[in-house]
């Protein structure tokens, strides 16, 4: 099976950028929240940064995200019919994943939640959070620079 | 908290359609086969907590303009590879 590459965001999660998405479970720790809207984080010059801000409508709450491919290579996230079901999705091809961002206050120390990814349905405008425990809950989104 | 007791083999009924089988005892491991509707989620408490946890601490961060911009500024490296491939 292969997937889609593209620099910076898939046309797939551009295209979601102002949309009002449903999370019926909410996320983990935030239950009641379950209605967001997807911004595109501004850049500094160009509006070209790899974040996202996911906005929740009726309250002052926000996660910044970012595309997986940014993040790691090789980075899969299992789509079995449970979870299709769950996203009233027919095929995994209406799916985009995102990755929470946990932002701190040196830039070395920013951290990805790979354990947590969402996963929305771009079609029915429907997310959900996963649970991928073979993935770590903290990685860092900087890696270090390998030496030649 | 309601505490019964079971036996290997055994099961609980939680609700209309959630079943809590005791599959295998062995010392002080359990193992559960649980039967649920798939859009219930299952986890091991420890998971859940950390995934609850981690999530608060992602929400709302602060001056996230300044800290994302520098954290763009050391991806954009990778960002041009992406797009050269």
């Amino acid at each position: 099976m292969t997937e889609a590459r593209a620099p910076i965001a898939e046309p797939a999660a551009l295209a979601l950028v102002g949309k009002e998405i449903a999370f019926p479970e909410g996320l983990l720790g935030f239950p009641d929240d379950r209605r967001y809207r997807l911004g595109r984080f501004s850049g500094a010059a160009e509006n070209d940064s790899p974040f996202f801000i996911l906005q929740a409508v009726e309250r002052d709450l926000s996660f910044p995200l970012i595309h997986p491919d940014l993040v790691m290579h090789d980075y899969r996230v299992a789509v079995n019919p449970a979870i299709l079901a769950a996203l009233k999705a027919e095929s995994e091809s209406v799916l985009v994943p995102f990755l929470i961002v946990t932002v701190r206050e040196r830039v070395e120390d920013i951290t990805v939640n790979l354990q947590g990814p969402l996963l929305i349905n771009t079609v029915a405008l429907l997310g959900r959070q996963l649970v991928l425990e073979e993935y770590p809950v903290r990685y860092p989104l900087i890696q270090p620079e390998p030496h030649p | 908290m309601l505490i019964l007791s079971r036996r290997v083999g055994e099961s609980v009924t939680i609700g209309n359609d959630i079943v809590v089988k005791i599959v295998s005892l062995s010392g002080n491991q359990i193992r559960l086969g649980i039967t649920a509707p798939r859009e219930v989620r299952v986890l091991r408490e420890e998971i859940f907590e950390t995934m609850q946890a981690e999530n608060r601490a992602a929400a709302n961060p602060s001056d996230p303009a300044r800290r994302l911009e520098d954290a763009h500024q050391r991806l954009r490296k990778k960002i041009q590879e992406r797009a050269d491939d």
